[in-house]
């Protein structure tokens, strides 16, 4: 991992939609977890089913105003339901 | 004390692990145990599994038991939580806290569970007797007993 990538990994049914786990996704310069969310709908139409995309960076949920930078590791999954 | 594993555990020998770590300050211990059931009655299921995220899982569950212990006077924490495919009437998850009195101990087990549900990474896919596979939707109900625990000591109902 370069400073030029962050860490995607997907989980349960988006992994399912997007058709793997983890990517190293081209990212140069900080961005929000709203653009990153536009930017993964805009390359995988078949996320359009989940309406409700959740956002971990470096394991901790992250609200859609949060900042992702080069080098993070960013987890996309629905949300939780476990218990 | 946080446990993510695929196998099964025998909720007896936890709550009596509880008891001997508490060495007598425990005046109450209140489990939780959750099990796989039917998703509705007219719909058997067969098997659920459990994905998780390794590494947040653990760390999300030892903040929220964390949160607990700030709030009310627990002695000590425990959760157990399985992953993988688990069958019908299997056990899924062990919660216990242990407080001098039962009032703390009644509120911290309560909050850890619903707080589990809506911040700790797992996911469940169904599989029903009848063949359909999905993965589950979180509940708006669960949401909402969550999010009641930030304003006050008392959630809602569990189903409206």
């Amino acid at each position: 991992m370069n400073g030029a990538t962050i860490d995607l990994l997907y989980f349960a049914r988006i992994a399912e939609l997007v058709g793997k786990r983890q990517e190293a996704w081209p990212l140069t310069q900080a961005c929000t977890g709203a653009q990153l969310l536009a930017a993964l709908q805009e390359r995988y139409p078949q996320l359009e089913p989940a309406a409700r995309l959740k956002l971990a960076i470096n394991q901790t949920h992250a609200k859609a105003s949060a900042t992702v930078q080069p080098g993070d590791e960013v987890a996309v999954f629905e949300p939780v339901t476990g218990g | 004390m946080v446990i993510v594993q695929e196998a099964d555990f025998d909720g007896a020998a936890l709550q009596e692990t509880m008891r001997l770590r508490c060495q007598g300050q425990a005046g109450a211990i209140v489990t939780f145990t959750g099990y796989v059931r039917d998703y509705t009655p007219e719909a058997a299921t067969q098997t659920l599994y459990l994905e998780h995220y390794p590494g947040m899982c653990e760390r999300e569950l030892e903040d929220l038991a964390a949160s607990a212990r700030a709030r009310w006077q627990l002695a000590d924490t425990l959760i157990v939580h399985r992953v993988g495919a688990l069958e019908r009437n299997a056990r899924i998850v062990f919660v216990a806290a242990a407080s001098a009195h039962r009032g703390d101990a009644f509120r911290g087990c309560e909050f850890i569970i619903d707080a589990l549900k809506t911040r700790a990474p797992f996911w469940k896919r169904e599989t029903l007797v009848a063949g359909d596979s999905f993965w589950v939707e979180q509940k708006q109900t669960d949401h909402d007993r969550t999010q009641a625990w930030e304003s006050g000591p008392l959630p809602p109902k569990e189903n409206p």
